[in-house]
């Protein structure tokens, strides 16, 4: 029962947010939040006033497939037929749920590429005795990688693909590598370019916590146009 | 057009993308805060699965709810955290809190006092640990072992050994005490 009495109220706001309640209290406000505007608007002064001690927790790297069980929970159940070229775009029959401006945006480039599609791009990355490690391929989209020369990270640690486009101060992530060495991507942000510089750096499981590489540069390589490509 | 660099967009920016469904901005907030969102979860479940499964879910929660994060309320950082306290909280509670009184994983103090020490830094955080200071150890034992790691009334009367009505009426009255030190 949500009282009435506004000093009441006010009290067991700040408990929601303090996380006391037991389970059935915490649903019982949960569930008043969304038509009880008084009691939310108490809530979200509290979470304002507390939020502060939230820095008292340290940062700790999650599991190295949590983004991927993130991915998984948000999806329908996906298909037996693997779309990885639509990853990064969402689902295609979902694209309504998308705004009028990336979808024009997306035709725009559709248009634009179709007449002459962009050459590949590779390389290829060496191991630091000059063994062929990985391959790397790319087009105006997607950025595809392959081990050759599987080696597993040591414990603890994970790989981490990065892109630096030329005239860019830092690379940006590209997603950690999975264990089988094969991934494809398609970033949102930057665009397969000759030049573009491809890295993988030792991480914390999860991934770097920065955005940053933070471990060490293991494999590096420099995207070029393929023959014939 | 297709080769301009986006600049770089903050929290905020990401959420409202995240809300027209945009998945690379959700990825892109879950690069820039998963370490931090985990870390609290953790420090609430102190199991790094049950974290993950509260992280998860937060994010589901994030995903859906994008739409109604409202800068005026306070920054997108700390809307991101509530959601995943909430989560790792519900997950607590489903789980009965199951967590002995003398958990090893909480250690001897409620919290770290370097790790309080944090909040001084940040002009906000200040205010809210010089209120800290103001309350009785145990109203602030009782109120950082709830929001930092999840106990409930049961569990801090239990850790502080003392009566769960008096556990209850404390943290009440710490909490009153913080709003008019805050206000």
């Amino acid at each position: 029962m949500i009282p009435t009495d506004p000093e009441a109220r006010d009290a067991l706001a700040g408990e929601y947010v303090l996380g006391t309640l037991e389970a059935r209290e915490a649903a019982e406000v949960a569930r008043a939040l969304p038509r009880d505007p008084a009691l939310a608007e108490a809530v979200a002064r509290w979470e304002a006033r507390l939020a502060p001690l939230t820095a008292i927790a340290a940062g700790e790297a999650p599991p190295p497939d949590l983004w991927g069980r993130i991915e998984a929970a948000l999806d329908p159940p996906a298909p037996r037929r693997a779309r990885p070229a639509w990853r990064w775009l969402g689902d295609p029959w979902r694209i309504g749920a998308l705004g009028a401006g990336t979808v024009a945006a997306g035709l725009a480039a559709l248009l634009l590429l179709r007449p002459a599609p962009a050459p590949q791009l590779m390389t290829v990355l060496l191991t630091d005795r000059d063994a062929p490690a990985w391959l790397v391929q790319a087009d105006a989209q997607a950025i595809r990688l392959a081990s050759l020369n599987t080696r597993a990270p040591p414990p603890d640690r994970v790989l981490e693909l990065w892109a630096l486009p030329q005239g860019a101060t830092a690379p940006t992530s590209l997603g950690l590598i999975p264990a089988d060495g094969r991934i494809t991507v398609r970033p949102a942000t930057i665009r397969p370019q000759p030049g573009m510089l491809i890295e993988i750096t030792l991480e914390p499981p999860g991934g770097s916590p920065i955005g940053r590489p933070t471990g060490p540069i293991q494999f590096i390589g420099r995207l070029a146009p393929a023959v014939g490509g | 057009m297709l080769n301009r660099m986006p600049a770089p967009r903050d929290t905020e920016a990401l959420l409202a993308a995240v809300a027209r469904g945009d998945r690379a901005a959700l990825r892109a907030v879950y690069e820039r805060e998963a370490a931090r969102l985990f870390g609290i979860a953790n420090a609430i479940l102190r199991d790094r699965d049950a974290a993950g499964d509260a992280v998860q879910d937060g994010f589901v929660r994030i995903a859906r709810r994008a739409g109604q994060f409202d800068p005026s309320r306070g920054p997108a950082g700390a809307w991101l955290a509530a959601i995943i306290r909430h989560a790792a909280l519900d997950i607590a509670r489903a789980r009965g809190r199951e967590m002995p009184s003398d958990d090893p994983g909480l250690g001897d103090q409620a919290v770290a006092p370097e790790a309080l020490e944090r909040l001084a830094g940040a002009e906000e955080s200040r205010r809210l640990h010089d209120c800290l200071a103001t309350l009785e150890e145990k109203n602030r034992q009782g109120i950082l072992l709830a929001f930092v790691h999840g106990l409930s009334h049961a569990q801090v009367a239990a850790r502080l050994d003392q009566p769960l009505g008096t556990v209850k009426a404390w943290i009440r009255r710490g909490l009153l005490r913080l709003r008019e030190c805050l206000a």
